[in-house]
C-alpha cells in the first residue's frame, strides 16, 4: 500500500494511476506564500462550492505552518481527517470527500464536503397508515440514522457503519440499543454482513439473503420497513436494524413471522379494534391462499363441501366451460397475476386503460364468452384482494397460493392438507439467529401472545417480547 | 430444539392423543359394548393415565429410552429390547395409517380415488420420521389449540343432535360387553409407549408426572363426552357409522344454509391426525436411532423405508381395512398391553444410577 510522500507531483501522479476517471478532478492552486496544493474531487458527487469557500479559500490566503495540524485548522469544516495511505484517499475521493495534498508534506486531508442528493422525506407507499407518524425511510443512510436518532435520544443506541460490496462499498448502519440485544447477536448480524463479498449492493434486499439461515427458502427470515417509527420499535424489544444506504427498505433480525400481522395503526387504535383488523388479516390471507385450492377440489373431488343452493348455482355457471376446474382457476389466477405485474411496471399514464382492459375485456367478455366461469373471477378477486391484507408477505403467499392450487386440481383435499402440514413442520422448524420464526406461537411464549394476532392494550404490554431474549425485561412500569 | 417442554408434552396427551381415538374405534367400541362404549374407554384411560405417570416419572432419572435399557441389561440385550420396541411401535402405527388412509378416501372424495391421492402421505410421513423427534414439541404447540378448538367446534355442532338417554341403562352389555370392548380398543391406546420414546429429549420438572397424568385425563373425558354424543346420535346404528368425528356433525340444523361448515373442523382434525398417526412409527424409528447411533442419512433411510412397508401393505390391503382392523383389535391385540401398560410401569424397576464406565 503507497503512503502519501512530501512531493505533490508524485502524489498526484499515484492518485491518478489510481482513480484515473475523467470526472476526477485535480484542482491546482498557490496559496499567498506560494506554495502549491492540489484538491483531488470526485466532480459529480463533490458540492463544489462548498469545497471552494471551506477549503480553497481559506488556504489560498493561509501564510501560517504547512503542517497537517495548522492547515486543518483553516479549513472550516466540521467533517475533516487525515490519511497517508493513497488507497485511501482515493477511496474517499470516489466516495465524494475531497483531498486536499500540498508540497513538502506527507499526508493528505480529507474534507467531509459530499454532495448529498436526497428526495424529500415523504409516506412510503407501503406501511400507509391513517393514524400514527406518515415519515418514511429515503436512500439516503445518514437522513436514515438521524430519523432513528430523532426518535431514540438515548445514548444506548449504537450506529454502527459498516462497508460492503467490492466496488459499491456500500455503507451499511448496524443499529441497535445495547443493553437490549441478547448476547452474541450483535456480533453474529456484524459477522454475517462482513463476510458479505458480492461486486455491488445496489439495495438492502440483498443483504437478506445472507443474514437468512434458510437463504434459499421460500420462507422471509428478515423483516422489513420502512418507517422509523416501526424500525424503533423494534429495535427498542431488542432487534437489531440493519439500513443501507441506497435502499429506503430497513432491515430487522430476528424475524417474526407475526411481525408482518401488525401494523403500526394497531398502536395507535383501540387494541380491541386492532385485535380485530389483525384477525381480519389473518382471515383474508387464510381465504386468499385456500379459496381457490378448495374450490377446485371440491368440484374435482367432493362436491358436498357446497351448499346445496351454491351448488346449483355453481353447476349452472361451470356448465359450458371448456377447461377443467384447475385449469380455468389457474388461468384466472395467472391472469390476475400478469395484471398485477402489469400495473406495477408499466408507465401510469395506461394505468386505467389497463384497468378497462382487465376488468372488462378479460373479465366480463371472457365469461360472456364461456371461456371461464364466474364463480372462478369472484374466487380469485376475492383471493387476490385477502392476499393484499398482508401485502409484506405477497410474495411468498402468492406462490402459496399456486402451490396449493396444483396441489387441489392433482389430489384434491387432502393434498392440501399435506402441504398445509408440509408447510407446518418446515416453518415450526426454521430458526434464524437463535429465533424461531413462528414464536410466540411455536413455541407458544403465552406472554408474547398479547402483541401477537391479539393486541393488548399498551398497559399490558410491560415486558418486551420474550422471543426476543432481550436482558432488559420490562418495557414499562 | 433440542428439548421438549413440559407444556408441549402436556399438549400432546390433551389435545392430540384424544383425536386419534375418534375415527373407527368409536364404531368398534359401539360394536363390542353397544350403550356401555364408555365404559371400555373409560378403563383404557384411566389406565393409560396411570402408565402415563410412570412413563413420565421415568424423566426423573434424566436418560433416554435405550439408555436406561442399556445401563441396566448391557449394550447387546439393551439393543434387542430397543429393536423389538421400536418393531412394536411401527407395528402400533399401521392400524391408525391404515384408518387415516381409509377415512381420507371416504370422507374428501366422493368417488374412490386411485391410490395416488393417498401416496403423498407416505412422503410426508418419510419427511416426518426423518426429522428428529425432539423438535415435535414446537409442532404440537400448533396442533394442540387446532386439535381442541376443532373438537370443540365438531362437539358444539353435534350435541343438539344426540340424545345423551341412548347410553343407559349403564351395564346392559355385561361383563362379557365390557371386556370386549376393552380387548378390541388395546391398539388405539399406545400414548404412555410414545412417553418412553421421548425419554430424555425433556427435562423432568416437579410434579410433571401426576400433572401429564391429569392432562391426560382431561383428554381423555372430552374423547368420551364424543363417544357419548357420538352414540346419543346414532344409538343402535353406531356400527354402521365408521369414522365419527366426521359424522356426528353433519345433522347441524344450520348445515342446510351454510352448507357443510362442519368441514372446516374435519380438515383441521384430519391434518392432525396425519401427524398423530405417524407418530409411533416416528419414535420407532428414534428408538434405533438412539439404540444404533446417528449416521448424518440414517434417520432419512429409516424413514423411508418404513414409509416404504406401510405403502406397499396399504397396496396390499387396500380394500380389506375391516380384515386388517379385526386382526389386530381381535387377534393381535394382546400385544398392544405387554408394550403399552406392562412396559412404562416396569422400566420403573431398571437401574437408576448410571453404571460407571470403565
Amino acid at each position: 500500500m503507497k503512503n502519501v510522500t512530501g512531493d505533490l507531483q508524485k502524489n498526484t501522479d499515484a492518485l491518478k494511476k489510481l482513480v484515473p476517471a475523467e470526472d476526477i478532478y485535480f484542482f491546482d492552486f498557490t496559496s499567498d506564500m506560494g506554495t502549491p496544493f492540489t484538491v483531488v474531487f470526485a466532480d459529480p458527487i463533490t458540492d463544489k462550492e462548498l469545497l471552494g469557500e471551506l477549503v480553497v479559500r481559506p488556504i489560498s490566503h493561509y501564510g501560517g505552518p504547512l503542517t497537517a495540524k495548522e492547515i486543518g485548522k483553516n479549513i472550516i469544516s466540521p467533517e475533516m481527517r487525515t490519511e497517508r495511505s493513497l488507497e485511501k484517499l482515493a477511496a474517499e475521493v470516489l466516495a465524494g470527500n475531497p483531498v486536499l495534498l500540498w508540497e513538502g508534506m506527507d499526508e493528505g486531508i480529507i474534507v467531509g464536503t459530499k454532495k448529498v442528493f436526497t428526495r424529500a422525506i415523504a409516506e412510503p407507499s407501503t406501511d400507509v397508515a391513517v393514524k400514527g407518524p406518515r415519515e418514511g425511510f429515503i436512500e439516503d443512510v445518514k437522513t436514515n440514522t438521524s430519523l432513528v436518532r430523532r426518535r431514540l435520544k438515548t445514548g444506548e443506541l449504537q450506529i454502527d457503519f459498516m462497508e460492503v460490496g467490492r466496488r459499491s462499498k456500500t455503507n451499511v448502519a448496524v443499529c441497535y440499543l445495547s443493553g437490549m440485544i441478547p448476547s452474541g447477536i450483535v456480533e453474529e448480524v456484524k459477522k454475517k454482513v462482513g463476510e458479505i463479498d458480492i461486486d455491488i449492493v445496489p439495495d438492502s434486499s440483498y443483504l437478506t439473503h445472507f443474514l437468512s439461515s434458510r437463504p434459499y427458502s421460500l420462507v422471509k427470515q428478515v423483516g422489513t420497513t420502512e418507517k422509523p417509527d416501526i424500525f424503533c420499535a423494534k429495535l427498542a424489544e431488542g432487534r437489531v436494524g440493519l439500513l443501507v444506504d441506497g435502499s429506503p427498505i430497513a432491515l430487522t433480525v430476528p424475524y417474526l413471522l407475526v411481525e408482518d400481522f401488525q401494523s403500526s395503526e394497531d398502536y395507535f387504535v383501540p387494541s380491541y379494534r386492532a385485535t380485530f383488523t389483525r384477525l381480519l388479516r389473518l382471515f383474508a390471507l387464510i381465504v386468499a391462499i385456500y379459496l381457490p385450492a378448495f374450490y377446485v377440489a371440491a368440484q374435482l373431488f367432493k362436491l358436498q363441501l357446497f351448499p346445496q343452493k351454491l351448488l346449483l348455482t355453481i353447476a349452472g355457471a361451470i356448465r359450458d366451460i371448456p377447461f377443467s376446474p384447475s385449469l380455468e382457476m389457474l388461468l384466472v389466477l395467472l391472469v390476475l397475476e400478469i395484471l398485477n405485474e402489469a400495473s406495477i411496471r408499466m408507465p401510469k399514464y395506461v394505468g386505467m386503460a389497463l384497468s378497462v382492459v382487465g376488468a372488462l375485456v378479460l373479465g366480463e367478455t371472457a365469461v360472456s364468452a364461456g371461456f371461464v366461469s364466474t364463480p372462478a373471477i369472484i374466487i380469485v378477486a376475492f383471493s387476490g384482494i385477502g392476499l393484499y391484507a398482508v401485502p409484506n408477505l405477497i410474495e411468498q403467499t402468492s406462490v402459496v397460493r399456486l402451490v396449493m392450487l396444483l396441489v387441489a386440481g392433482s389430489i384434491g383435499t387432502y393434498g392440501i392438507i399435506l402441504t398445509t402440514g408440509f408447510m407446518l413442520l418446515y416453518l415450526v422448524t426454521t430458526e434464524n439467529f437463535s429465533t424461531p420464526l413462528l414464536a410466540p406461537f411455536s413455541p407458544m411464549i403465552g406472554r408474547d401472545l398479547r402483541d401477537s394476532v391479539l393486541k393488548y392494550d399498551l398497559g399490558s404490554l410491560e415486558t418486551r417480547p420474550r422471543a426476543m431474549r432481550s436482558p432488559n425485561k420490562r418495557r414499562l412500569g | 430444539m433440542t428439548k421438549i417442554c413440559k407444556r408441549q408434552i402436556f399438549f400432546l396427551l390433551a389435545c392430540i392423543a384424544p383425536i386419534g381415538k375418534l375415527i373407527v374405534l368409536p364404531t368398534v367400541l359401539a360394536a363390542s359394548s353397544a350403550n356401555d362404549l364408555l365404559l371400555p374407554m373409560l378403563a383404557h384411560v384411566l389406565l393409560q393415565a396411570a402408565v402415563v405417570f410412570c412413563a413420565l416419572l421415568l424423566g426423573k432419572r434424566g436418560m433416554g429410552f435405550y439408555e436406561l435399557l442399556e445401563n441396566t441389561f448391557g449394550k447387546v440385550l439393551g439393543k434387542a429390547v430397543a429393536t423389538l420396541f421400536a418393531l412394536f411401535l411401527f407395528f402400533a402405527a399401521l392400524l391408525p395409517v391404515l384408518e387415516q388412509k381409509i377415512f381420507v378416501q371416504s370422507i374428501f372424495y366422493d368417488t374412490l380415488p386411485s391410490l395416488i391421492v393417498f401416496a403423498p402421505f407416505f412422503l410426508f410421513a418419510a419427511y416426518l420420521m426423518s426429522k428428529p423427534l425432539a423438535s415435535y414439541g414446537r409442532t404440537w404447540d400448533v396442533l394442540a389449540p387446532i386439535a381442541a378448538a376443532s373438537l370443540f367446534g365438531v362437539l358444539v355442532l353435534s350435541v343438539g343432535s344426540a340424545d345423551y338417554a341412548a347410553i343407559l341403562p349403564m351395564g346392559a352389555s355385561g361383563v362379557r360387553g365390557f371386556f370386549g370392548g376393552t380387548m378390541s380398543a388395546f391398539p388405539w391406546f399406545f400414548d404412555g409407549a410414545i412417553l418412553l420414546s421421548l425419554l430424555g429429549k425433556y427435562d423432568y420438572e416437579k410434579g410433571m408426572a401426576w400433572q401429564g397424568a391429569l392432562w391426560y385425563l382431561a383428554g381423555g373425558a372430552a374423547a368420551i363426552f364424543f363417544l357419548a354424543t357420538f352414540y346419543g346420535i346414532f344409538q343402535e346404528t353406531s356400527v354402521q357409522h365408521l369414522f365419527a368425528f366426521a359424522q356426528t356433525s353433519k345433522y347441524f340444523s344450520g348445515i342446510s344454509v351454510l352448507g357443510r361448515i362442519d368441514y372446516i373442523f374435519i380438515i383441521a382434525l384430519a391434518m392432525v391426525m396425519a401427524f398423530y398417526c405417524i407418530l409411533p412409527a416416528q419414535a420407532g424409528v428414534d428408538c434405533l436411532l438412539q439404540a444404533y447411533g446417528k449416521p448424518r442419512y440414517l434417520p432419512t433411510i429409516l424413514g423411508v423405508v418404513v414409509s416404504s412397508v406401510y405403502f406397499f401393505i396399504s397396496l396390499f390391503v387396500d380394500m380389506k381395512f375391516t380384515s386388517v382392523l379385526g386382526a389386530v383389535s381381535q387377534t393381535l391385540f394382546w400385544i398392544f398391553p405387554v408394550f403399552t401398560v406392562a412396559l412404562p410401569p416396569l422400566c420403573l424397576l431398571l437401574r437408576r444410577k448410571r453404571r460407571e464406565v470403565s
